[in-house]
């Protein structure tokens, strides 16, 4: 088995002073807090070597970047940490099935007292994939994986999925591969197809496409740029669909450039308790033979505080809107906002407002979206240790619309009008995590104010999903 | 099964109206579009409708075909009501009260709907043929016009898609493993049929028009006047003079006309 070294620093004397091991012993006992760390931070040491064991087809450059930093750590402290941030970046290649690290005294002729090594052992994986469950909303799904890992040696892996599930069924072939040996700069690109069903807008679509994309940190967020092309199939579902969504049914060609921009800052993504999340999607997208068709923008935002007696209280809004870039465009039902649901604007059903036709909801070209929550622990206790944990009830205001923007004309009073035909909803209801995967709430909802063509519900609304607002 | 009797009964719900004025009958584009036998039944559906006096709107729209509730073209937007292909739009007119063949026996029905099934069997899939099975017209014509209202490359897709398709569905007819030979006497065979029942009346049955009237001129109009790389169709027609004649006899009486709005 291969190995790969770091180069040897200078040697320092060996034997640590006797009054420095105190506090480790204090740690021991069981004593925490931050002068314990502070104390770790104290100790002084050095880094000699750094092995990492059990590399066959991996290709040493891409190793070295990741666990290089250890060698800079200057305490017993530091080199936990950054040990801890090379297993994080290593796991994230996918290409390791177990990461281990050890801190060892360094036993060369010319180690020092303060001198250690640190031993990564590593299983490589050439296979992988599994069977998962995934939640969208109000609809689940199975999704088989299969990937093809470390293709060359430098985390280049190939991943078959096929997912099905009660609306959707889809299968995709994507090669990944991180750039600059840097795993979190990915770039991927592939093929997929994607059968969906919308009931609520009567039709039923079939969508083959090429995608490639490339996911960046910066400072502020993740980035992730990406272009695809799509070759889009539309059906109606049954003789009663409208005759608006009818008149869309066929072949389309669709190409985009996509930016995505994403900073997740709460502490747990389905009930969190404090922190904020904001995206952003900006789009660019040709239809048919129009290079530029439209532009869309889309953006998400949530705010969690943590109040005294264990209450949450959250803020979140959200908007989006759609220009054609030249006159006369039509864009496609598919690329329309929809507004609705159990887990957004509760108390209407699932993108079941805005401008509709014989009962299909049509979406529109523009919406914006508000939630207030106050979150509170269940006034009784339901099971033993931290099943609880899983359960809040809450109470809410949703208000949001949905309506057409016409640049050409009148743009400002559209806008006003979209203001104005807000829709209002309030009520209370219990949510439950489940398992890190979905979010469940039952819900009791009054819709105070509902416009014409809304399809709304009043009272008990049952979701569950992913993404809520 | 359900959706047979749902139609029927709504159909039936319909018939109390009158013939409203915004009725549209849609098709794919004449100019660059249509193929063969979509274009004969365009035309068949569209001379039953002027001999019946009645109104409608032409709307030209790409993806007609995949608008149709059943997949083929033309089809009617009558109010509420999505009606498609020949006999079903025959039958709803008749609902509204409007009928051609009112005046035939029984027995004369009956034989109406022999001949209309004779022409729906051998000229529509001789149409069908020609489009699909016979290399040079589908090199030059077929493929070419269906994908010409897509983009690259969902041009070349779906026509080659379409291709297969139909060829599937005529080689499950039996169809596709006839020689042009073949196909030719099927067609003469049928003509002759037509020939000696249309003897030397105006019309098939009598001195009015029916729908067996119009479900012929379509086809026959459309065999004689598309330009095709095979044109041995035309050559059979033409052969028999009085179907000829009243190709030319109906054209100018209801197509000279401009019935559309």
């Amino acid at each position: 088995m291969e190995s790969v070294r770091a180069k040897e620093p200078p040697t320092t004397t060996p034997k640590q002073q006797p009054q420095k091991l105190k506090p480790v012993h204090r740690m021991l006992l069981g004593f925490t807090g931050k002068e314990d760390r502070n104390i770790f931070n104290q100790i002084p040491a050095h880094v000699n070597k750094v092995h990492v064991d059990g590399l066959e087809h991996t290709k040493h450059d891409i190793v070295i970047k990741q666990v290089k930093d250890v060698l800079e750590a200057q305490s017993i402290g530091e080199i936990c940490v950054r040990a801890h941030t090379a297993q994080s970046k290593l796991r994230k290649l996918d290409i390791f099935k177990d990461i281990q690290f050890f801190i060892d005294t360094s036993k060369g002729k010319q180690s020092g007292t303060n001198d250690y090594e640190v031993i990564f052992e590593v299983e490589e994986r050439r296979l992988g994939g599994g069977i998962h469950g995934e939640v969208g909303t109000n609809d689940g799904a199975v999704r088989t994986a299969f990937k093809f890992l470390n293709l060359f040696g430098r985390a280049e892996n190939v991943n078959m999925e096929y997912s099905y599930g009660t609306k959707m069924t889809s299968g995709s072939l994507m090669f990944s591969k991180p750039l600059f040996e840097n795993p979190d700069i990915l770039f991927r690109t592939g093929g997929y197809q994607h059968h969906g069903e919308y009931p609520w807008s009567g039709y039923r679509t079939i969508d083959r496409g090429l995608l490639a994309d490339i996911q960046f940190p910066s400072r502020l967020g993740s980035h992730t740029l990406s272009c695809e092309g799509v070759w889009r199939e539309l059906g109606c579902m049954n003789r009663t669909t409208a005759f608006a969504v009818r008149e869309q049914a066929g072949h389309s060609l669709k190409y985009a450039l996509k930016h995505v921009f994403a900073r997740d800052h709460r502490d747990n993504n389905i009930l969190p308790n404090k922190g904020t999340l904001f995206t952003c999607t900006q789009e660019l997208a040709g239809v048919d033979d129009k290079v530029l068709g439209f532009v869309k923008h889309n953006m998400e935002f949530q705010a969690f505080k943590q109040l005294p007696l264990s209450t949450v209280f959250q803020l979140s809004l959200g908007g989006g809107i759609m220009k054609p870039l030249q006159s006369g465009t039509e864009v496609s039902i598919q690329d329309h906002f929809f507004l609705g649901g159990p887990l957004t604007l509760r108390g209407f059903n699932i993108n079941a407002v805005g401008p509709s036709s014989d009962g299909n909801a049509l979406g529109a070209n523009a919406y914006w979206l508000g939630g207030l929550h106050l979150y509170t622990p269940l006034p009784f206790r339901i099971g033993k240790g931290g099943f609880d944990d899983h359960f809040r009830t809450h109470m809410f205001v949703n208000a949001g619309s949905l309506g057409n923007v016409n640049f050409d004309s009148n743009m400002k009073e559209d806008l006003q009008r979209l203001a104005e035909t807000y829709r209002l909803s309030y009520g209370l209801g219990i949510v439950v995590r489940i398992g890190g995967l979905a979010r469940l709430e039952l819900n009791y909802c009054v819709p105070a104010q509902v416009r014409q063509g809304d399809s709304s519900n009043v009272g008990l609304q049952f979701g569950i999903g992913v993404t809520f607002s | 099964m359900a959706s047979l009797l749902a139609d029927a009964f709504a159909v039936e719900i319909g018939a109390k109206e009158p013939w409203p004025d915004n009725v549209s009958l849609y098709q794919p584009f004449e100019v660059g579009q249509i193929l063969l036998p979509d274009f004969a039944a365009c035309l068949g559906v569209k001379t039953y409708l002027s001999m019946c006096g009645l109104n409608y709107e032409l709307v030209f729209k790409k993806n007609a075909e995949h608008m149709s509730p059943s997949g083929k073209v033309p089809f009617m937007h009558i109010g509420p009501f999505l009606i498609s292909e020949f006999d079903p739009i025959v039958a709803f007119v008749n609902t509204k009260g409007f009928h051609l063949s009112s005046h035939l026996e029984e027995t004369e029905r009956g034989e109406m709907r022999a001949y209309m099934s004779l022409v729906d069997n051998v000229l529509l899939n001789a149409e069908l043929y020609l489009s699909w099975c016979q290399e040079d017209v589908v090199t030059e014509v077929s493929r070419p016009r269906y994908g010409s209202v897509y983009p690259w490359p969902l041009n070349k897709v779906l026509s080659w898609k379409k291709y297969y398709e139909e060829r599937r569905r005529l080689k499950a007819m039996g169809w596709a493993q006839k020689t042009l030979e073949e196909v030719c006497e099927e067609v003469k065979t049928c003509c002759q049929a037509l020939s000696e029942k249309l003897d030397k009346n105006l019309y098939f049955f009598g001195d009015n028009p029916s729908e067996l009237d119009a479900l012929v001129y379509g086809h026959l109009y459309t065999l004689l006047t598309t330009v095709l790389p095979v044109s041995r169709f035309a050559e059979i027609i033409q052969e028999f003079d009085n179907l000829s004649q009243f190709v030319s006899r109906i054209d100018s009486k209801y197509h000279s006309k401009d019935l559309q709005r």
